[in-house]
């Protein structure tokens, strides 16, 4: 079993947030947690947290190139608890690494943005949000790291978090009788479903605080667009998200504005896309004075058929621009 | 904060600040309405996104359109 590990610049001994700028270093055997695991580390591949952040490409194009050059059977990473810059990289690796067709095992807290950016491409143990949760997560993940060495079943050897894989199995039961027996259960007070969701657990960020002075931005999933649809965004399955510019634009008049969207019904909208985004009725208010400023652009997908990983890495990077250029608070309609 | 129809979905997918909209085709609108009316109900609902914008909430909450109606937390 030829097992590498990767750690951050803290646990590789190389340094705290000093050292956080080192470029990947690829260091023989075990080092900081991999020793812990009680496996044959081959190699520990290491990168400084800012620098991965900050030169995603280059870090990524030298870890992977000694992957692809070693080609060991598991690939572990971290555990990064509750730390994001560490917990991104681990998750972003594992991601690519799935790629070249080398499988991970990672640990972090569930809601480290990492697990977002593996996009169920490895498997994550859920780990305790700090560093103190290390001789629980340790056993676990090198017990699943030997199952997926030996092509063992993974979920025998422990728990990990959803991979958002469907696999197709036969029930005992039609479709017809079970949706019946949870809707008799739900008469009598007993909600379930067959796809469990996830409770993300969040918490309201602050209020804005002062909203007359504030700049307030649009941002939908109806697939609101100017007319001819000049991205191709998609109906369905989108990828991608856009924005426009709507400085000195009063209002979405179906002249120049439509939705694409092809999940509803769009006779509404094209008679007036402001039913999907409230442009001309946030213009009063801010020709009134009760809002300060309408940002100056639509941020726009639609929201069709997509995984709620997917939309929530959209509305991160949205949010990352907006946070950027000053905006205070988002009205987000949704269809 | 999200204005849609269908709040119990944004509630789970981790919204934090909702407000129940019209209707899936049309959660700022409603086209039964005079061309008046509709724009003051439009007006009403953003001047309610705004309200919710800046209220402290300590937990996730759903916001009926008319203030004096029921106020839940998912």
């Amino acid at each position: 079993m030829k097992v590498l590990h990767y750690v951050n610049q803290f646990f590789a001994g190389m340094g705290g947030e000093d050292a956080a700028s080192t470029p990947p270093v690829l260091i023989p055997g075990a080092v900081g947690p991999g020793r812990g695991l009680g496996l044959e580390i081959s190699a520990t591949l290491a990168c400084g947290d800012d620098y991965f952040a900050e030169h995603e490409d280059d870090a990524l194009g030298q870890l992977l190139a000694w992957l692809d050059e070693a080609r060991p059977d598991v690939l572990v990473c971290g555990p990064a608890f509750g730390s994001g810059r560490y917990g991104y990289a681990c998750g972003t690796l594992a991601r690519e690494a799935f790629r070249l067709g080398i499988v991970s095992v990672c640990g972090m807290d569930p809601q480290n943005p990492g697990v977002l950016a593996a996009q169920g491409k490895a498997y994550i143990v859920p780990t305790s949000a700090n560093v103190a949760g290390m001789r629980d997560a340790l056993p676990k993940m090198a017990a699943l790291t030997v199952a997926l060495a030996a092509g063992e079943d993974p979920s025998a050897a422990g728990p990990f978090l959803p991979r958002h894989v469907r696999r197709n199995a036969f029930a005992a039961e039609t479709g017809a009788d079970r949706a019946v027996e949870l809707l008799l259960a739900k008469i009598a007070g007993d909600t379930r479903s067959e796809i469990p969701i996830p409770d993300p657990g969040r918490i309201p960020p602050g209020p804005v605080l002062d909203i007359a002075a504030a700049t307030i931005a649009l941002v939908t999933e109806s697939g609101c667009v100017p007319r001819g649809n000049p991205d191709q965004l998609p109906s369905r399955h989108a990828r991608s998200w856009h924005r426009y510019a709507i400085d000195g634009v009063a209002s979405l008049s179906p002249e120049h504005y439509e939705s694409v969207h092809g999940g509803f019904e769009l006779g509404a909208a094209s008679e007036d896309p402001n039913r999907l985004v409230p442009l001309d009725a946030l213009r009063q208010l801010e020709a009134s004075r009760r809002v300060g400023t309408v940002h100056g652009w639509l941020y726009t997908t639609t929201g069709n058929g997509t995984p709620v990983a997917a939309a929530a890495l959209f509305g991160q990077a949205i949010a990352a621009e907006l946070n950027e250029e000053g905006v205070d608070g988002v009205i987000l309609t949704g269809t | 904060m999200v204005i849609t129809a269908l709040p119990s979905i944004a509630s789970m997918a981790g919204a934090t600040r909702v407000l129940r909209g019209i209707a899936i085709t049309n959660p700022v609108g409603d086209r039964s309405l005079t061309r008046e009316q509709e724009v003051e109900l439009r007006r009403a609902i953003t001047e309610r996104a705004l309200t919710m914008l800046e209220t402290e909430f300590s937990r996730r909450s759903v916001w009926e359109l008319k203030p004096g109606e029921a106020t839940t937390t998912p």
